[in-house]
């Protein structure tokens, strides 16, 4: 009698199979290393650009609301991030994103224009914004090899950060927002959007 | 012997069709003669540079790119200024050629075909961007691409110069150089100055929003 069960699969869920050089585990038609690590430069700086801006444009309507503080610690953290990528394209001679003129304006109206909406609909912003930052900063992470460790170590450091503001948001009410389902997915989906682009232009 | 890597045989293939060029221009037959100086099988041009004589121009812009990045390596000095950094790039980039003027004028002859259009644009923003690179730019904003841009300009007029100066170590065409660069120098200072004088203008007029504050102090109020 032949046993018909399979072996099990390799359990891949727990440890991602992290390359131990950066783009180590490329096959043919994929990113080289250069490649890689210029679009991480570049989507991370404007990113973190447009949630600066996103930040100022919630401060510049709910800044003396009774989540002002809030706000405003969130976007400091977001001005170190901000500066860290910036420094770092600037060394590693990247390119930065031609879009960055767009993502000053629609990052400060998606602020502005949601805290307008009520501050409930701010924090569902945020919630739905620092998601996708999340998701796309776990994807980075599990990519980059050790040989740029350093790297790798601030970007998990910064979406710690990331997850908090997640939860920030959550704790004030983001669920309560009007039409909140609607708002999230709009929301999110315009921020994964905007990194496919600023990863590529 | 070590085995060559693609690229390796791609610069030396181009390099030695050099001096076949002034004589069989930028062709399959000059890459065939180049081919033959480097004892590479016949079929090899055609292997490296599948899309034609194009590629092996192109592939002639990406070498003189790298070349100048290694020789502004040992030309630059910490406290050089950025014109002067420019100046020396691009200087030590022709000066590399000076002895393959007409292979140069050739390659940018294949460049403007019509067909060739797109490709040309390419190594333009290529090579500008190499030029920056080199002269050790570290810009992390919008202005990537406006020094880009105004340095495109530059370059391919200072080119089309070096092409035609006849001058001993091509003393005018550094001449005119300088007075490109000095002038680009002046258009950023002026638009800073400009800037300046619009942002000062700005500031002494209220805000959007300290103006609606006012009106509403200002509004009549009815008696109580």
């Amino acid at each position: 009698m032949t046993d018909l069960t399979l072996p099990a699969a390799p359990d891949t869920t727990d440890t991602p199979a992290r390359p131990s050089v950066t783009a180590g585990n490329r096959i043919p038609g994929d990113l080289t290393r250069e490649q890689l690590l210029d679009r991480i430069m570049r989507v991370n700086h404007a990113g973190e650009y447009g949630a600066v801006r996103i930040y100022q444009g919630q401060l510049a309507v709910i800044g003396r609301g009774q989540h002002g503080k809030t706000v405003q610690h969130m976007l400091e953290q977001e001005v170190v991030h901000k500066e860290y990528f910036q420094k770092a394209i600037g060394e590693r001679q990247g390119r930065p994103t031609v879009l960055q003129p767009v993502w000053h304006v629609a990052g400060w109206m998606l602020g502005a224009g949601t805290a307008l909406l009520g501050e409930r609909a701010a924090m569902a912003c945020t919630v739905a914004v620092e998601e996708a930052i999340d998701d796309h900063y776990r994807e980075q992470a599990e990519q980059l090899g050790d040989d740029e460790a350093e790297l790798r170590e601030t970007i998990e450091r910064f979406r710690a950060e990331e997850l908090e503001h997640r939860d920030i948001g959550y704790e004030n009410g983001a669920e309560q927002a009007p039409a909140y389902p609607l708002l999230h997915a709009a929301v999110k989906s315009g921020t994964r959007f905007a990194i496919w682009l600023s990863e590529r232009i | 012997m070590t085995e060559l890597t693609l690229d390796d045989m791609r610069d030396r293939l181009v390099l030695a069709a050099l001096a076949h060029i002034p004589f069989d221009g930028w062709s399959l037959r000059a890459l065939r003669h180049a081919a033959q100086d480097c004892d590479f099988d016949a079929s090899v041009p055609e292997r490296l540079f599948p899309h034609g004589v194009i590629d092996a121009v192109e592939h002639f812009t990406r070498l003189a790119d790298a070349r100048m990045a290694e020789d502004a390596e040992a030309l630059l000095s910490a406290d050089d200024k950025v014109r002067d950094r420019l100046f020396k790039v691009i200087q030590a980039r022709l000066m590399r050629w000076q002895d393959h003027k007409e292979a140069v004028r050739r390659a940018l002859s294949v460049y403007a075909l019509p067909t060739n259009l797109t490709r040309a644009a390419a190594a333009t923003a290529r090579t500008a961007d190499a030029i920056w690179r080199a002269a050790g730019d570290r810009s992390n904003d919008f202005n990537w691409y406006t020094k880009r841009a105004s340095l495109t300009g530059i370059y391919a007029a200072t080119l089309l110069y070096w092409l035609d100066d006849s001058t001993e170590e091509s003393v005018d065409t550094w001449d005119y150089l300088h007075r490109r660069l000095d002038g680009m120098v002046a258009a950023i200072k002026t638009r800073q100055s400009i800037q300046k004088k619009v942002e000062k203008t700005f500031s002494h007029l209220p805000g959007p929003f300290a103006l609606l504050a006012q009106a509403r102090r200002l509004r009549p109020r009815m008696p109580t």
